[in-house]
Formats: structure tokens, C-alpha cells, sequence
């Protein structure tokens, strides 16, 4: 793993160094300019990744992948609990996913929660907020799902001045691990210690998250505990687990103890996809926006005051939202095409109750400690900015260099070249527009130096 | 002092590429750690103006100057201009044709919002002659 800026935040992605072919196309693609070639390996700026995976999707030679917790305390004496994502029943077409939860406890898991309870928590509290908040006027419009982490991040480190309209209630996933943890802990009797959270989830970007980015991030800090599992990660023997007792007589699932324990409901799976928030959250004014390049347009669109008519943006920035995650193991169509059957064979509809809701609501159950502007000064960073005379200099560099964007120096484009030249992370030589016409830094310092000497 | 100057042109009834304009200086801005507040404003106000150029003028110019300690946004276009300013300053008045309220714009709310917005505005139009909008946002500090 790479540091490239010395910086101490843990990183989302691994680059195998040995394995990389020095192409850049992960440095084309990366969407907040984190990533260059260097000495033909590629690096990675950590305080700069937001986990979306587009890099390991795009890596033509595997060296890109997603730093996952191991999978170690099965086999140890400590109660292990698998949060699961509703995307990971979509991954087993026609199975039951009930019997998906049965084959994890197979696998050694203690119990395994399905998390589409805690969406239709989420669901309810959203849309009370929005009521609340549409008659006195308050809030900034339209709300930003908090949902997908990515995101949150991609708005700290480009629209830092849309934080304010991230929506503040805690995501599902906080809302689980908090509530699981906080009932087992009560049932056995036991620490914090004692019980380990496994998220089994198709995001490199859950992956071993700083514990104060999550409090910050509407997440509680009980997340502490959880380590995160690709789909990819434990697909190979949950399959084995789900076939043998599938050829074997299915044993009864057992009668489910606690009213989170109960599977999923169509709506949970409809969750996976984009639009699935949007739709069960009921409201009139909403609209739902998947992929990395349509979110970054709809968030430059919300910097520039439109769609304030709006009360709810769903932001996921996969394909067809959580289902085209970076760690699933099948396609996403043939993904969505198992999600939408099972919903159907499930059927949708709302099993809590509100008033009990509500009451939740009113204890501030829903909100998390800090809110999401917190997370400015944490973990995330912005992209260094640059002085008056500094910017001035960029823009002359890219008129002296008049290249093509092409990439061989191992930085994105032009620009992104010279600020890297400006920042002292790279050399004229590594173009191949300067080097021929053999400019010099003193060259291009001559160049573009401002009138007024300050030195 | 030194000035960042930057310039676009925008096109009539391009709704494809409109806020484009908007959005490099924005992003231009962002770049030097401008107050969010204050990027926030001339986002705004930049969008507002673009719309009325993509609406209203004709093809038109959309300039910025950046300096230190003010941002200041000029647009241009020889478009039919304005019979009656006072009145186009209103908030819910609007020339604009029903095709585009049917797309959701012409609310009336442009030029007042560009006016709420920015630190400064000047507007200066003759009907037939095109309009003139500057606007100025100062920086705090």
C-alpha cells in the first residue's frame, strides 16, 4: 500500500505493486484525482479516495483490490454476528433468503441479520423528517441520501458546500450495527469484546472505515467493532454451504428470536437497486440518480441552486446502484434480474409499527452524535488548493505544454501535470510534450513566474 | 493586482450545455479555496444569468474576473433587451415563452435572485440594444 502523501488514513484500496503494468487507465478514471503512475507503478494519494472502486473495476491486471477485514473469529469463542446486505440474496438466484442467512450459520456465523429492517426504519424516519422540516421551511432542499458512502465522501472532497444538505438521520447500516449490537450484548450477557459484527456488503468503500469518519458519518460509534466482508470474499463457500443443505433436506429455519432476526422483505431487495430508496420512501418530490458520473453532474447541478424544488436526491454511485458494487460475485443484470423476481415471490410492504417509530423519533434514536459538516475536518480531505499566483502559473504551464491529455507522464491530464509540477510531485522530464522540446523547471519558472518577485 | 480572467460564450436555446459556464467558475473558485459561502452565491448567480442568456439574449458572452478580493461577473448579450427593468427586477415576473415554463424555468425569479445573491448588481438594457449585467461579490477578509 501506498502513501504517496505521507498521509496516515487508512486506504479503501491495495495496489499489488508487482502485479501492476504501469497502463493508468485507474488514473484516468479515478474520479477525485487520487491516483498517479510512478516509476510505471501506479500510487495512490490515500487522503484523497473515497472507495468508490472504479479502479478495480477498470484494472486490467488485478492488481487493484479492496482492503477487507479478515475473516478470523469464526472458529474463536466470540459471538460472531453477519450483518447482511439484502444485494447478497440477488447473488443467489432462485434461493431463498432465508436460506442464504442459513448457509452464513452454516459457515460458522452465530446469527445473521438481514438488514432491511433497519431500511424501513430508515424509510419511516426519513419521511417524517421531511414532513416536519417541509412546514417550518428548515433545511436546505433537496436532502442528499446518506445512504451510499461514496458519496459522503465524494461531497466532502469536491462540494464541501453541500454538506449542509446530507440528509441527518443515520444510515441503515449504523442503525444495525448499533441496535445488534446493543440487544446481544443485553441476551448473552457479555462486552463489547465478546461480540464481533462482520458487514457482508458489496462496497470496498465500507471496508475498515475510521471509527470517527463513521460517528461523523451518521454512523454510531459501536461500528468500532465491525469488520466489513466483500460478497466476493465469502461467495465461493457460502455456495458450497447453500448446495449441501440444499441436496441434503433443508433444515427448517430456525424460529427467529429476535424481531430483527426475521428475513427480508420484497422491499429490502428492492433496496439493492437504484430507485429502491426513492420508491419506499413513499414521498412525492424525490428522484434517484445511480452511477459515479450522473451523481458528480447532479451534485455540480445542486451547487448551482436547481432542483431546490425537490425534497430528496437518492445518490448511489454504482450502475443500477448496491447490486453493481465493485465486491459482487455475479453479474449485476443477472443480479437484478434474480433481486426483482425474488421481490415479487416475497412481496412488498411495510411490517413495523409507526407509532412505536415515532417514539424512536422522538427519543433522537435516529440522529447521529455530530453531523455530517463534521466530517470536513476529519479523515477526508480536500484536494489541496492553491494560492493566486500558484493558479496563475497552472494555466500558463498548461498553455506551455499545449498537450493532448494523454496521460504518459502519469498524471490524469495537462492540468492536473502541472499542478503536480507546482506541488513538487513531478518533473518536466516525465512529459513527453516538455521533454522534447527539452524545457527545463527554470525554464518554465522563467516562464510563468508572476510580475511582482515576492522572493 | 492580479486578475484571473476567464470568458464563455453562451448559446441560445442550448438548455444542453447551459450552467457549464457556471460550473468551470465554480470549480475555478473551489480551486482557490474561496469561502464556500461565497462560491455558493456566484454559482447561483452565474446559473441564473446563463439561463437568461440561453432564454432571452440570444447568443451572449459570460465573463468573470477573479482577483483577491472581489469576483466580478459580467454578461453581455444583443439579445431585444428589457422595456422595463424595474419591473423585470420583480420577483415572479416573466417574459419567458411557455415552452420553457413547461421545461420548469421562467419563474420570474432570475434577475431577483442574482440581485439577493451578489454584493452588487448593475443592470443596464435598451430595447433593441441587448442588456448588460455586472455583478460584483466580494470576498471576506
Amino acid at each position: 500500500m501506498n502513501e504517496a502523501n505521507g498521509s496516515p488514513r487508512h486506504c479503501f484500496i491495495h495496489f499489488e505493486q508487482s502485479m501492476c503494468s504501469g497502463c493508468g487507465l485507474c488514473v484516468k478514471r479515478c474520479p477525485t484525482r487520487a491516483i498517479r503512475v510512478r516509476n510505471g507503478k501506479a500510487t495512490i494519494k490515500n487522503s484523497l479516495c473515497i472507495g468508490c472502486g472504479e479502479c478495480i473495476r477498470i484494472c486490467e491486471s488485478g492488481a487493484i483490490t479492496a482492503s477487507t477485514s479478515e475473516l478470523n473469529s469464526l472458529n474463536s469463542d466470540k459471538i460472531t454476528i453477519a450483518l447482511v446486505s439484502p444485494v447478497l440474496y440477488s447473488q443467489f438466484p432462485g434461493v431463498l433468503p432465508r436460506d442464504v442467512l442459513q448457509g452464513l450459520k452454516n459457515m460458522g456465523f452465530t446469527h445473521a441479520v438481514d438488514m432491511s429492517y433497519y431500511f424501513e426504519m430508515f424509510q419511516w424516519a426519513t419521511a417524517e423528517y421531511i414532513s416536519r422540516n417541509r412546514k417550518t421551511g428548515e433545511s436546505p432542499w433537496p436532502l442528499i441520501s446518506p445512504v451510499c458512502p461514496v458519496v459522503l465522501r465524494l461531497i466532502v472532497c469536491r462540494f464541501p458546500s453541500l454538506l449542509p444538505h446530507v440528509h441527518p438521520i443515520m444510515r441503515p447500516v449504523a442503525l444495525m450495527a448499533r441496535d445488534v449490537m446493543t440487544q446481544f450484548k443485553v441476551h448473552y450477557g457479555v462486552d463489547d469484546q465478546d461480540i464481533v459484527l462482520y458487514y457482508i456488503n458489496p462496497c470496498p468503500s465500507k471496508m475498515g472505515i475510521p471509527k470517527k469518519e463513521l460517528e461523523t458519518a451518521g454512523t454510531s460509534a459501536d461500528l468500532h467493532s465491525t469488520g466489513a466482508l466483500g460478497i466476493n470474499d465469502i461467495y465461493g463457500e457460502l455456495s458450497r454451504q447453500i448446495k449441501h443443505f440444499e441436496k441434503n433436506d433443508k433444515i427448517p429455519f430456525a424460529q427467529a428470536g429476535f424481531e430483527f432476526e426475521q428475513c427480508t422483505s420484497g422491499g429490502g431487495l428492492l433496496w439493492s437497486m437504484t430507485g429502491g430508496e426513492a420508491e419506499a420512501t413513499g414521498l412525492d418530490k424525490i428522484l434517484a440518480v445511480a452511477g459515479l458520473n450522473e451523481t458528480i453532474t447532479y451534485l455540480e447541478k445542486i451547487e448551482l441552486g436547481l432542483f431546490n424544488d425537490l425534497e430528496y436526491i437518492e445518490f448511489r454511485t454504482c450502475r443500477e446502484g448496491c447490486i453493481g458494487g465493485a465486491l459482487n460475485a455475479i453479474d449485476k443484470y443477472l443480479a437484478k434480474s434474480a433481486a426483482l423476481k425474488m421481490a415479487k415471490t416475497l412481496g412488498v410492504g411495510t411490517r413495523l409499527n409507526r407509532e412505536r417509530v415515532l417514539r424512536l423519533y422522538d427519543n433522537n434514536w435516529f440522529f447521529p452524535k455530530t453531523t455530517p459538516q463534521a466530517l470536513k475536518t476529519m479523515g477526508i480531505q480536500k484536494e489541496r488548493t492553491f494560492s493566486f499566483d500558484e493558479l496563475r502559473m497552472i494555466e500558463k504551464i498548461v498553455g506551455i505544454i499545449d498537450g493532448k491529455n494523454c496521460g504518459a507522464c502519469g498524471s490524469p491530464d495537462c492540468r492536473t501535470f502541472a499542478e503536480d509540477l507546482i506541488r513538487e510531485e513531478a518533473a518536466p522530464d516525465d512529459c513527453v510534450y516538455l521533454k522534447i522540446r527539452g524545457i527545463t523547471m527554470d525554464d518554465i519558472l522563467m516562464r510563468v513566474k508572476p510580475e511582482q518577485d515576492k522572493d | 493586482m492580479p486578475v484571473i480572467h476567464k470568458s464563455y460564450h453562451v448559446t441560445k436555446n442550448d438548455f444542453i450545455h447551459a450552467g457549464e459556464a457556471s460550473i468551470h467558475v465554480k470549480n475555478l473558485l473551489k480551486s482557490l479555496n474561496y469561502d464556500s459561502d461565497l462560491v455558493r452565491r456566484v454559482a447561483i448567480c452565474g446559473y441564473e444569468a446563463e439561463m437568461n442568456l440561453v432564454m432571452h439574449g440570444g447568443d451572449g458572452e459570460l465573463s468573470v474576473d477573479v482577483s483577491q478580493s472581489k469576483v466580478v461577473i459580467e454578461v453581455t448579450d444583443k439579445g431585444p433587451g428589457i422595456a422595463d427593468v424595474e419591473l423585470a427586477m420583480q420577483e415572479g415576473y416573466s417574459t419567458a415563452k411557455d415552452e420553457y415554463r413547461e421545461m420548469g424555468f421562467g419563474a420570474g425569479m432570475g434577475l431577483p435572485n442574482i440581485k439577493k445573491n451578489s454584493d452588487e448588481m448593475t443592470i443596464s438594457s435598451e430595447p433593441g440594444s441587448g442588456t448588460h449585467v455586472t455583478m460584483v461579490f466580494f470576498c471576506k477578509g
